[in-house]
Formats: C-alpha cells, structure tokens, sequence
C-alpha cells in the first residue's frame, strides 16, 4: 500500500482509560488515524463493518461480546491486535491470525513493535486469511472443559444476533453456510455445519442426516419413508430427512 | 473382602506362624498327657494349630457385628460365648477326622476312647482360645477405629488450612493489578494528578490487604473500608458504569469477621454486575445485626441471558468454605438470583473485640 494514505484504526475496549491510553500512544504517529472507538463488542462489530479500518485493537474481555467472537462475527480484512490483561488466551489469538498480542499494562516501545507487524502485515500483498470460520472455532476452543456452547452468533449486515442454543430448532447445511433455524426465523452462518456441530451438546442436538442437526426436543414423530430411510417431524410441522446412520445416533439419545 | 491380619504376604506369614508355633506348644498336651511319641502328638496337633488360625480370624466379623461401644454387656457376653461354642465345635469335629486319619494310617497310636477324651479337652481348650482371638480383634479394631479418627481429624484440619490459603492467594488477583496498572500508565498522560490518587489508592489496598490477611479477625467497618479502596480503583477503569449503594447498620461495623471474606464477593459482583454489562449497574452492600447474627449482603444487576451461572464460581466457593472451617454450624451463606439481581447473603455470630455476644 502507499506509504502517503494513513492507517485507519477502530479501538475497542470497554475501559475508557484503556482506550485513551492507546489513543495518546497512537497520536505520535501521523500516518495512524484513530478513526472509531468502542466501548463493546456490539459496537465493534458495527463501527468495524462500516468504515472498514485498516487495523483494529481489540480488548478480550468485554460485556456480551468477547474479542473472539467480535473476529469471529466480522468479515476478513483488518490486522488485528489484541490488548488485554489476559495471557492465556495468547496462543488463541496467534491462531485466529492476529498480528499481536499486548498485555496489559504496556508501554510506548511495544506498542511501536506491534505497529512494525502491522506495517509488514499491512504491506503483504496475500489477502488476510479469513478468520471468522477460524476464530469461531477458537471461541469455541475457548469454551470451558465440559461445557457446551450456550450460545450462538450470527451478524445480520451491521446487527449482531445472540441466539441461545435451546431456541434453536435444526441446523441445515448449504455449501459454506449453516442456516439457522430459530423459532420460525432462519439465519446464515458462515461457518461449516461440523464445525458449529461439534460445540453443540450431544445431549440435545443430534445429527440427524449429512445436512442436518436436530435439537432432539423439537421432535414430534419420527415416520418411515423407504427401507432406509426416515422422516423427522418436528413440532413446528417441519420435515426433515433422517439417515440410517442418523436414526442410529438419534435412538441411542432416546 | 480379606482379612486385614493376612492382607499382606508379611502379615500372612507373621500371622500362621504364630499359629505354627501355638500348635508346637498344644502338641505338649498329648505329648506330655496321653503318651504319644514326640512326632505323632507334631502330627496331631500343628495342623489343629494352623486349623484354628484360620477358624480364629472369623472373629473379626463376629467383633464387628457387635461393637464395643454399642453392645449391651449381657449381648455382648452371649455372642462371644456363641461363637466360642460355635468354632470350638467346628475345631473339635476337625480334630476328631484328623485323629481317626492319623490312626488309621499308624502314625498316632491311640484307642476311640482316648480320641474322643482327647476332643473333649479340644473342645473346652478351644472356647478360650477363640475368645482370645475376640480381644485380640477388639483390640485391633479400637486401635483402628482411633487411628481413622485422628486422620478425619487431620483431614478437616487441612481441608481448613487450604480453604484460607486458597482464599487468600485468591484475594491478590493478578488481572486487577494488571487492569489498574494500565489505568495509572493511562491516567499519567492525562490526569497526572488522578494517577498519583490512584498508586496511592492501589498502595493503601494492597498494603491493608497484605496486614488484614496476616489477622485472625478485623471488625466489619474495616472490611469495608477495604471494600470502598477496591472501589475506588474500579472505578477508574468502569466510570460511570460502577454504582455502589451502602446501608450499614450502625452497631454492625464493630462486628468482627474473618478478614477478606467479602473481597471475593465484591469481585464478583464487579465481573458479574458491571464489568459483563454494557451500561454497568449498581452494587448494593448491606449490613445489619439482628438477634445475635450479623447478616451481610452483597447484590448485583444480572443479566438475565448471562452465559454462565452466578453462584458456582471459585470466589464464592473460597468464602463457603471459610464459613464452614469457622463454624459450619453457626454460619450460613445463602445465594438468591430475582428480578435481574443476583444477591448473597452472609450470617454469622455478631461477635465484638471483647468478644461478649451484642444483641
């Protein structure tokens, strides 16, 4: 990129100091541009979408949103650098592709660090990995042991939708997305449907076919449709396809 | 199940070879009485020897099910005697096959009326001997029942000890240092002023933190001062976010408390209540004596979609177990999640430093 147009940056951190801090730090850069603040995850999903900064410093730990789900809701494209008093989530971050990871509390010299991976990442002329498949996988990861997703996370343009795993109705699969089936509404995820299967309890949600996840309390009947095959009725009236292999895994649950 | 006197090869050994030895001894008795040859009463008798051995260790069972302690002498007289009777009888039939074996095949060389008056003195021999095996049992499962009873002793003890080393390594949270640092790195640039108050403030915490956790008790009023300094640094970092509502009882302040015991509950109602909300929320501290108890609450805004269920955390976890290793008896820690607001709630003895009871 030329060196004359600045570096747009959005920060994100529900802490004002923390915020003002980067915000003095960064003011001795003329080619950085602070161009948006957030105090949540919400907002950053939202500010990030619209200007599309070039760089954005994200806090781990915020109200509703944490800073992986943030990535995880937003479109490739800015480098991002986590900041946070946090270090365990470290090796997390490097994985989502983040350019760096600044503990808390940090000085002018590492900050300058971070900023030279931001340049060199920023000069690269390969297309930033897409990082939301990856990073929900790692927000996952981030799960506590033995415990399942609770919830999940859809964007809807600049709205962020939290969808709690027992409104769920089924997943379906279609090509890179899962659509979600909710209460009568249906959303898309870009995310492969293994991948958001494996964080769901196996106590409820059964996969009942290659392209379908069932949440087992919305069942109503099952009905024979060939020799190997099945039918899965659901309360709200759907009908979806049940594999042998499903019918397998469904009546162990049942 | 097997017998703890032969649980090991060691034990097993040491044990039939003191009845190799008790059977060399009765061998004496046929030896010396009715004339048998030094082999033949070896023969006789050894083997009886280890028989008994093994009919002896029942007595374990017959012990166990008539407890020292819990026994009526009378029972417990008549159930030795039982079982006496009962293996002796056992032991004698043993002894008489044994006897018309050994006869038969010309080791032993005696006429059925001297096996029989031979069994006789078996059976009278072999009711004291099992009960010696009883006070050998009853002895071993007294010494037994008094060695658990110091371990479960020494166990409470460290479960104690661990509670309060755990709950005051949990107070020094590093990420609040962590956090407050930052703060003070961002407030030199802005607010040189704000940032002195602050290492000030971080200082008097940590400082009183450090002091309190090295006492037995504090009173409730320096609890909470403590409480207000951690507030005061939080709210650097939340602003406008963090509320806090106070109602403390005037007689409750001189209460004395285990020290720290509401640090991991402030917290909580900080991450919870505050740090987890988009608007932040309020704090509410309450105090009160009633009817000898103190009783101290601590209540935070909760969202009602929050992941994860207040009230199974670490911090709350640390202060039960305090209550418990003070008195699991006279104190309670009650948890209460209505209307948006997660609360808990202490009770405790309202002991004064002079430590007389205040009503």
């Amino acid at each position: 990129m030329p060196e004359t147009s600045p570096i747009k940056v959005v920060l994100v951190d529900d802490e004002a100091p923390a915020r003002n801090l980067l915000g003095e730090y960064l003011s001795a850069y003329p080619d950085v541009q602070v161009v948006g603040e957030c105090a949540n995850g919400f907002e950053a999903v939202k500010a990030i979408g619209e200007i599309r900064p070039d760089l954005v410093f994200l806090d781990v730990q915020m109200p509703k949103l944490t800073g992986f789900e943030v990535l995880e809701l937003l479109d490739p494209g800015p480098a991002v650098v986590f900041c946070t008093a946090y270090d365990e989530y470290a090796l997390k971050a490097f994985e989502v592709h983040a350019v760096d990871y600044l503990l808390k509390p940090f000085g002018r010299e590492r900050l300058a660090e971070a900023l030279v991976r931001v340049r060199a990442r920023l000069r690269e002329s390969v297309p930033a990995q897409p990082m939301g498949p990856a990073a929900a996988r790692l927000s996952e990861a981030a799960r506590p042991a033995g415990r399942w997703l609770e919830r999940v996370l859809i964007r809807d343009g600049v709205q962020v939708n939290i969808i709690p795993v027992e409104r769920l109705d089924y997943l379906e699969a279609q090509d890179d997305y899962v659509a979600i089936h909710s209460e009568g509404r249906t959303w898309l995820k870009t995310q492969p449907l293994a991948d958001l299967a494996q964080g769901l309890d196996p106590a409820r949600f059964v996969r009942i076919h290659r392209s379908y996840v069932l949440n087992v309390e919305r069942l109503a009947k099952l009905e024979l449709y060939s020799k190997d095959s099945r039918l899965a009725i659901l309360k709200g009236g759907q009908q979806l396809p049940v594999s042998r292999a499903g019918y397998t895994r469904l009546k162990e649950l049942m | 199940m097997l017998h703890p006197f032969v649980g090991t090869r060691a034990r097993l050994g040491l044990y039939l070879g003191t009845w190799l030895v008790l059977g060399v001894l009765l061998a004496a008795i046929p030896w010396l009485t009715w004339g048998l040859t030094i082999a033949g009463a070896l023969c006789l008798m050894v083997p009886l020897g280890l028989l008994f051995g093994v009919i002896g260790l029942s007595a374990l069972w017959v012990c166990r099910s008539a407890p020292l302690d819990r026994t009526p002498a009378l029972r417990l007289a008549s159930s030795a005697l039982g079982a006496s009777l009962q293996a002796s009888a056992v032991w004698s039939a043993a002894a008489t096959l044994w006897g018309v074996v050994l006869t038969r095949n010309n080791v032993i060389d005696a006429s059925r009326q001297e096996i029989l008056l031979g069994v006789g003195a078996l059976f009278v021999l072999g009711v004291p001997l099992y009960m010696g095996s009883m006070v050998v049992h009853y002895l071993w499962l007294t010494f037994e029942a008094s060695r658990q009873a110091e371990k479960r002793v020494l166990q409470t003890e460290v479960t104690a000890r661990e509670a309060e080393v755990r709950a005051l390594r949990a107070q020094l949270n590093p990420h609040f240092l962590f956090n407050s640092l930052n703060s003070i790195n961002a407030l030199v640039g802005s607010d040189p002023e704000g940032a002195r108050r602050m290492c000030e403030s971080l200082g008097t915490f940590l400082r009183r933190t450090l002091s309190f956790g090295a006492r037995e008790t504090i009173t409730l009023g320096e609890e909470l001062a403590l409480v207000d300094q951690y507030f005061a640094i939080e709210r650097v970092r939340f602003g406008a976010r963090l509320n806090v509502e106070r109602y403390v009882e005037a007689g409750a302040e001189a209460c004395l408390v285990p020290p720290l015991l509401l640090q991991p509950l402030v917290e909580n109602a900080i991450k919870h209540g505050i740090a987890d909300r988009l608007d932040g929320g309020t704090i509410r501290l309450a105090a009160v004596v009633m009817e000898d108890r103190l009783r101290v609450s601590v209540e935070n805004d909760v969202d009602e979609d929050a992941v994860g269920r207040p009230g199974e955390g670490v911090g709350l976890e640390n202060v039960r177990r305090r209550l418990d290793a003070l008195s699991a008896r006279e104190t309670r820690l009650d948890t209460a999640r209505e209307s948006g607001r997660f609360r808990v709630t202490l009770a405790l003895p309202a002991r004064r430093a002079a430590g007389e009871v205040h009503a």
